[in-house]
């Protein structure tokens, strides 16, 4: 301890005698000479809080006071602990002073922070990205790091340099033990950031929530995933969020976004789920013979593949098969099969500032299932699906503008019918009143701004059946939202009763509108 | 509840066992928190990964619970793991910065206390009325683990950093309030 801090004397002593010396050739300027100007030499000014380099920029023009210099270069120093600051201030020939606070970085290995910087590498090693990848500059650069103590702000810097020549990749660093005690290895970890990927993992509404009209519901799945595959088993309890009937199931969905090929990915899903069928469904079933009726358990198996053409665009093609038990009161009827193909669009595109906490970020998606004769399907119906979002992030708010709309020809069984009136369309509206048996057109509107954890919203849009009246409606209100806990309170614009609709919970999704994706 | 949660910037930490003691010649105020457990999680990862870590510590002195700082604290230290040693180190950032290494956790977290005083000059009335502590933490290095999965879905550390009001850039600040206490004549 005592070199160290002999160490860290002498460079103190070094720095503090060339400023005297160099001082003593030229004029000190008296206490309350005014500063014509005061500059750091020796570092990077704007590596200082921006409070004291505003401090610091703000010497010029007043009077020179000792104190208050070696105040701000001590500031400096616990700013900057692996530096020494002294002050120089000289006189210009009209009297007026000029500091200069001479910063050095003291060479004491032990003032590294890191204890482990009195370890000698061996090896750096970069993986996730072939050598050839890698500048000649950059790896020269990374091999000066072995055979020496570890020197840290080094290390941060070839960080530094491995991000910007690899901005499309997360960039982590492990040290380890050496196989000589007392040496160490380091290990640059480079690998592909999230929001690069040519496929990205298919959203999953996981909720868990209360709404007032239609009580609670939850949709929780328990993420298991690897860097290309990820196991999704999903339970659900009493969920009426997403579609006309409230089920309770369990499934599993098992994705892959690497198949040989960074473009090419599948997707596997199978539920198994018993619905529940609310009494103003029924009733408008009863009265809408034309509509498919209510069925008992609902299984359905999805496989998908994916292929993406950029990193912002992706198809996905596949089939749905979708077996309809029949309520247990009609166990004379055949069980119904609802086969689907299944086509997709995807687009994603972030812009703006960082790519982690991006300004701009929008999204789309077209989807079509088609039910066919040909591929044993009970049903014969096209459903079409657009939907689109866009965010705006400035500070603390946040703008989220959404649409959606969709049209079914055919008669199609219910679930695949559209709703609106719950957590996140119309809200403030309630489906089973909008449209107990939901509707075969169906378009809506959202925006949102957010500030802070403070939510404002603005709802509009119809379900309605070809042939029937399409009504508008409109809704607004407030939330709350702060990770995935939420609460809101809507309330219906057009309409004669005066009523609110609360919804509170927990969800876990990224998307924010409420259409099935696939 | 919306009031509540808008109300507190920092995740509360469980109840600790704080305690006080007159630190440098009975003229500072020093706390003790043996549980408070900032070198755990990420920072503890990013520490066996042979990385520092720098947290920032608030001590202040409050009238009552809840109640504006009277008097404070504030500190940064610079923590790191000794590979060879398997022991923790501490450095002070200050002039002269001071250090303490072959710490266990708990060892270095107390060390940090040790050197985080409130002058009792600095308490004013509260030298001889009874007063709260309140004690935060927050860990200032970013992680650069990858970026959160597209996929939604309930993993335990996707709840915690969600809940976490801050960016994970910064940390969530952490904060613990005891008291009352009194200082000894």
């Amino acid at each position: 301890m005592r070199i160290k801090a002999l160490l860290a004397l002498f460079a103190l002593l070094v720095l503090l005698l060339t400023a005297v010396s160099a001082a003593a050739q030229e004029t000190e300027p008296p206490e309350g000479a005014k500063i014509a100007a005061a500059q750091v030499s020796g570092f990077d000014i704007t590596k200082l809080s921006p409070g004291l380099q505003q401090d610091i920029g703000k010497l010029a023009g007043t009077p020179l006071n000792r104190q208050l210099l070696r105040e701000l270069a001590a500031r400096l120093e616990t700013e900057q602990p692996r530096y020494v600051a002294a002050i120089r201030t000289t006189q210009d020939a009209d009297g007026s002073a000029r500091v200069t606070f001479v910063v050095a970085r003291i060479r004491d290995q032990d003032r590294d922070p890191n204890i482990n910087s009195k370890y000698i590498v061996d090896t750096v090693e970069v993986k996730g990205v072939p050598d050839r990848d890698i500048s000649p500059d950059l790896r020269q650069d990374l091999q000066t790091l072995t055979g020496k103590p570890l020197d840290s702000d080094a290390a941060d810097r070839l960080d530094q340099r491995l991000k910007s020549e690899f901005p499309n990749y997360d960039i982590s660093r492990r040290t380890s033990r050496a196989k000589e005690q007392g040496h160490i290895n380091v290990v640059y970890v480079v690998t592909k950031a999230e929001w690069a990927r040519w496929l990205r993992f298919e959203p999953i509404d996981g909720n868990a929530l209360f709404h007032s009209d239609q009580g609670w519901g939850a949709v929780l799945p328990l993420t298991i995933s690897a860097r290309d595959v990820m196991v999704l088993p999903v339970i659900s309890w009493d969920t009426a969020d997403d579609l006309i009937e409230e089920y309770s199931g369990f499934g599993v969905r098992v994705e892959s976004r690497r198949l040989g090929t960074d473009r090419l990915g599948f997707f596997f899903e199978w539920s198994t789920s018993d619905p529940e069928w609310r009494e103003p469904t029924l009733l408008a079933l009863a009265l809408n013979p034309q509509i498919p009726g209510a069925y008992g358990n609902r299984m359905s198996v999805t496989p998908l593949l994916k292929f993406a053409f950029l990193p912002q665009l992706s198809v996905a093609g596949g089939v749905g098969i979708t077996e309809l038990e029949p309520l247990a009161e009609d166990l004379l009827i055949p069980s119904q099969m609802a086969n689907v193909a299944i086509g997709s669009v995807r687009y994603h595109q972030q812009w703006g500032r960082s790519s982690k906490n991006p300004a701009h970020e929008a999204g789309a998606a077209l989807t079509l299932r088609k039910g066919t004769s040909s591929l044993e399907s009970d049903f014969s119906y096209d459903r079409y699906v657009a939907e689109g979002d866009y965010v705006y992030r400035w500070g603390k708010q946040r703008v989220v503008v959404s649409g959606m709309g969709g049209r079914i020809t055919g008669a199609a069984p219910l679930f695949e019918r559209f709703t609106l009136g719950d957590s996140r369309t119309l809200r403030g509206w309630d489906k089973y009143d909008i449209s107990p048996v939901g509707g075969d057109r169906m378009f809506h509107t959202s925006v949102e701004y957010h500030v802070h954890d403070v939510m404002l919203f603005v709802d509009a849009g119809s379900v309605w059946d070809t042939g029937t009246e399409k009504r508008v409606r409109f809704s607004t209100g407030a939330g709350f939202t702060r990770g995935p806990l939420f609460m809101t309170l809507g309330f219906p614009i057009n309409t004669d009763e005066f009523r609110a609709v609360f919804t509170m919970g927990f969800r876990f999704s990224i998307t924010s509108t409420g259409v099935k994706k696939y | 509840m919306a009031l509540a949660f808008t109300g507190s910037l920092a995740v509360p930490l469980e109840p600790q066992n704080v305690s006080i003691a007159r630190a440098n010649n009975n003229e500072a105020l020093a706390v003790h928190a043996p549980n408070l457990g900032f070198i755990k999680g990420e920072p503890l990862v990013r520490l066996k990964d042979g990385r520092s870590v720098r947290v920032d510590l608030d001590l202040m002195v409050l009238p009552g619970p809840g109640g504006t700082a009277v008097a404070r604290a504030r500190q940064t230290f610079v923590l790191s793991y000794d590979l060879w040693e398997e022991r923790f180190a501490v450095t002070q950032a200050g002039t002269p910065p001071r250090s303490a290494s072959y710490l266990t956790a708990n060892a270095a977290e107390a060390w940090c206390l040790e050197h985080l005083t409130i002058p009792i000059t600095e308490m004013g009335k509260l030298r001889d009325a009874p007063f709260w502590i309140r004690l935060e933490y927050r860990i200032l290095d970013g992680n650069n683990t990858a970026e959160r999965d597209d996929a939604g879905g309930l993993t335990l550390k996707g709840l915690i950093d969600a809940l976490s009001r801050r960016p994970k850039e910064s940390g969530p600040t952490h904060a613990v309030e005891a008291g009352p206490f009194r200082l000894r004549s």
